[in-house]
């Protein structure tokens, strides 16, 4: 019998060398799971609108399917990546079916300083009703009516440790503009927002670099920031007769504080903002949180939550929050099940109008969570803006896979 | 004989030790005990932990909680410490940031990761149930000695462990407790249980701890603590693994940056 040592040898060393790869391959697969740690969830949402609108969308049901995710990783010893992605799929709306990158960041960290570049997102502020002092990232608003949902935002961030707190320095090369529902979007106002035509001051347009600088810290029971931004609106005033979104220049300052006494929140933030195109003008949001815990012996805590919001145009202001009163009930049941609910109401001063919101959640099993939400726009007649709401009251139930 | 000054100062002072000693109240020798308790802990600079919290209903259901943490020693006032939440997975990157303070209010911040949000929290909330469990804020919070009013109440024994018997009365008036009996172990100097009464005083929850691990030759930490709360029928399990102590955490990785950073 004729051997092929050779052949074997060969064999042999291709089974080890595969065999050797697919170890490499496992333990560098296993490795990667662990290095990127991950949070994020698979939501289903339905909404249900009660009346029939006064424009050209007409449905009175919506369903749609959002995924968020943030992943996580170390690179070397000093370095961070955190990539999240966002994206939602829905029934109807065109504009909202989108995907976006909420962050894409590199961090490097020092011992007493800190410099990242990317896609992120930043927050700033104390009050619960509207925060005016958060500019940094533009608003996802086909999202929904919450201002949370934000726009990853270009930018170059340079954060210095101090004793005292920090001092962040932004450098923002290029502009996101705004999202707005489309012409089959609901809820929307009577008019479609020509979003593809956006309109610039800056001869850059979306390519105008805005810059940032914010100090921060806290004093025993006070937490204070305050900043300076030069660049871009991220509201922009809205054209007629074609509703095209323009974005004027401004330089705004502001402050916000927030003082925590036993179970007093006492919070105020507060711009003055000037632009050449603007009337120069200052924007207010202040109020106070007062908490009652384990009520009547219960678990269940309950906050009461009142604030004031103005801008001292008045009316000609371009927010629907120049002489408003939130007073909103939060419900924390500390059950197994993080049952919450938060009710609020929202006063125009001037006879503009009431929106009535409530927001409810509880998780299911282990890994889902059901959140139901609605919003009532009701005594709309005094307000351009919020009349253009009347017929658009909703339910929202969404049902969320977390990981 | 004349003594001489000196001679005289070292009796009176070693009479009055003696006196001193013979005469020690209930409350002195509570507090005693309290210190040697605390002084058992004390210089072990910082420590990381992992913790898996389960919560029993009356009908045996169970669910669980996951969770990190690291403290840091603060010499002369209450530690630092932070908590992040890994499971349920809807608060997973939640996280908590609380600096305890012997005499005044706690400071207490909490890093919302969806809105890369953190958000100074009022600390008066001692009495709350820490994520829907037995365990109260105030339970799980650093244990401070000038946090309570003590009584020696005897000696006893709890599960064969000889054990110290001391009475400890909240000093906070927010606490929901109007009183604590804690059983020390007299050899180790750790708590082995512990019982709350309510502001009716009657027998609110027991706790027990158990697992005792003496980790680099110089602390006790318990590896299973146990609350049960003897008016609801309601219980959680803690069980505490992955203990590391003096790993060289510093003042800077308890900031509100370190806060939004913690993954």
């Amino acid at each position: 019998m004729t051997s092929h040592p050779d052949h074997r040898l060969g064999t042999g060393l291709l089974c080890r060398a595969l065999l050797t790869i697919a170890l490499t391959l496992s333990s560098a697969l296993a490795q990667a799971q662990s290095e990127w740690s991950r949070r994020g969830d698979i939501s289903f949402q339905t909404q249900f609108f009660t009346d029939n609108s006064a424009h050209s969308a007409t449905q009175s049901t919506n369903v749609s399917l959002s995924g968020n995710a943030e992943f996580n990783r170390a690179i070397g010893e000093n370095g961070n990546l955190a990539i999240s992605p966002f994206f939602r799929v829905d029934q109807h709306d065109s504009k909202r079916t989108h995907f976006d990158l909420r962050e894409f960041l590199f961090r490097y960290s020092a011992d007493s300083w800190e410099a990242s570049a990317g896609l992120g997102k930043i927050f700033w502020g104390v009050a619960e009703s509207s925060n005016v002092v958060d500019i940094i990232n533009q608003r996802d608003a086909v999202e929904g009516l919450d201002p949370e949902n934000k726009l990853g935002q270009p930018m170059i961030n340079l954060l210095l440790l101090k004793d005292w707190g920090e001092i962040s320095l932004f450098v923002l090369p290029g502009f996101r503009e705004r999202t707005f529902a489309g012409e089959d979007g609901r809820p929307r106002g009577s008019f479609v927002i020509d979003a593809n035509n956006a309109q610039y001051e800056s001869s850059n347009e979306e390519r105008h670099i805005d810059v940032a600088a914010r100090a921060s810290g806290a004093i025993k029971q006070w937490d204070w920031g305050l900043h300076v931004f030069h660049g871009t609106a991220r509201e922009p005033l809205l054209a007629f007769p074609d509703f095209a979104p323009f974005y004027y220049q401004m330089t705004q300052v502001g402050v916000d504080v927030q003082a925590t006494l036993e179970s007093w929140l006492l919070k105020t933030e507060m711009i003055y903002r000037s632009g050449e195109l603007i009337k120069d003008h200052a924007q207010l949001v202040t109020g106070l949180e007062y908490s009652f815990y384990s009520v009547a012996e219960s678990a269940i805590d309950i906050g009461v939550v009142a604030e004031y919001l103005y801008d001292d145009r008045l009316e000609e202001a371009n927010t629907v929050f120049q002489n408003d009163i939130l007073i909103g009930l939060r419900f924390a049941l500390n059950d197994e099940q993080s049952t919450e609910a938060l009710i609020g109401v929202i006063t125009d001063l001037d006879g503009g109008g009431d929106v009535f919101t409530v927001e409810a959640s509880r998780r299911i099993g282990d890994s889902f969570k059901l959140t139901a939400e609605t919003a009532v726009w009701a005594n709309t007649k005094g307000d351009l803006l919020l009349s253009q709401f009347e017929n658009e009251d909703y339910i929202q139930l969404e049902l969320g896979y977390f990981f | 004989m004349k003594k001489t000054l000196s001679q005289t100062l070292a009796i009176t002072l070693l009479l009055g030790a003696s006196t001193l000693a013979l005469a020690q109240t209930a409350e002195e020798k509570g507090l005693d005990i309290a210190q040697q308790v605390s002084a058992q802990n004390d210089g072990f600079a910082d420590s990381t932990s992992s913790m898996t919290m389960t919560l029993i209903n009356r009908s045996g259901k169970k669910s669980v909680r996951r969770m990190r943490g690291r403290t840091l020693e603060v010499t002369g006032d209450g530690d630092k410490s932070m908590t992040i939440f890994d499971e349920p997975a809807d608060v997973k990157g939640t996280a908590s940031l609380t600096y305890s303070h012997a005499a005044d209010a706690d400071e207490q911040w909490l890093f919302l990761p969806a809105l890369k949000r953190v958000k100074r929290i009022s600390s008066k909330n001692k009495t709350g149930a820490f994520m829907g469990s037995e365990f109260a804020f105030e339970d799980i919070s650093s244990q401070e000695v000038d946090k309570y009013t003590y009584k020696y109440l005897g000696e006893e024994e709890v599960d064969g462990i000889a054990v110290h018997k001391i009475e400890a009365v909240p000093a906070y008036k927010y606490s929901g407790y109007t009183r604590l009996i804690n059983y020390i172990d007299k050899e180790k100097l750790v708590a082995v249980k512990v019982e709350y009464f309510d502001r009716k005083d009657a027998q609110l929850k027991t706790l027990t701890m158990s697992d005792y691990e003496h980790h680099d030759g110089k602390h006790w930490r318990p590896g299973r603590m146990e609350m049960v709360n003897a008016q609801t029928g309601k219980s959680t399990i803690l069980e505490f693994s992955d203990y590391a102590f003096a790993t060289g955490l510093k003042d800077k990785d308890f900031s509100s940056n370190a806060l939004k950073k913690l993954r």
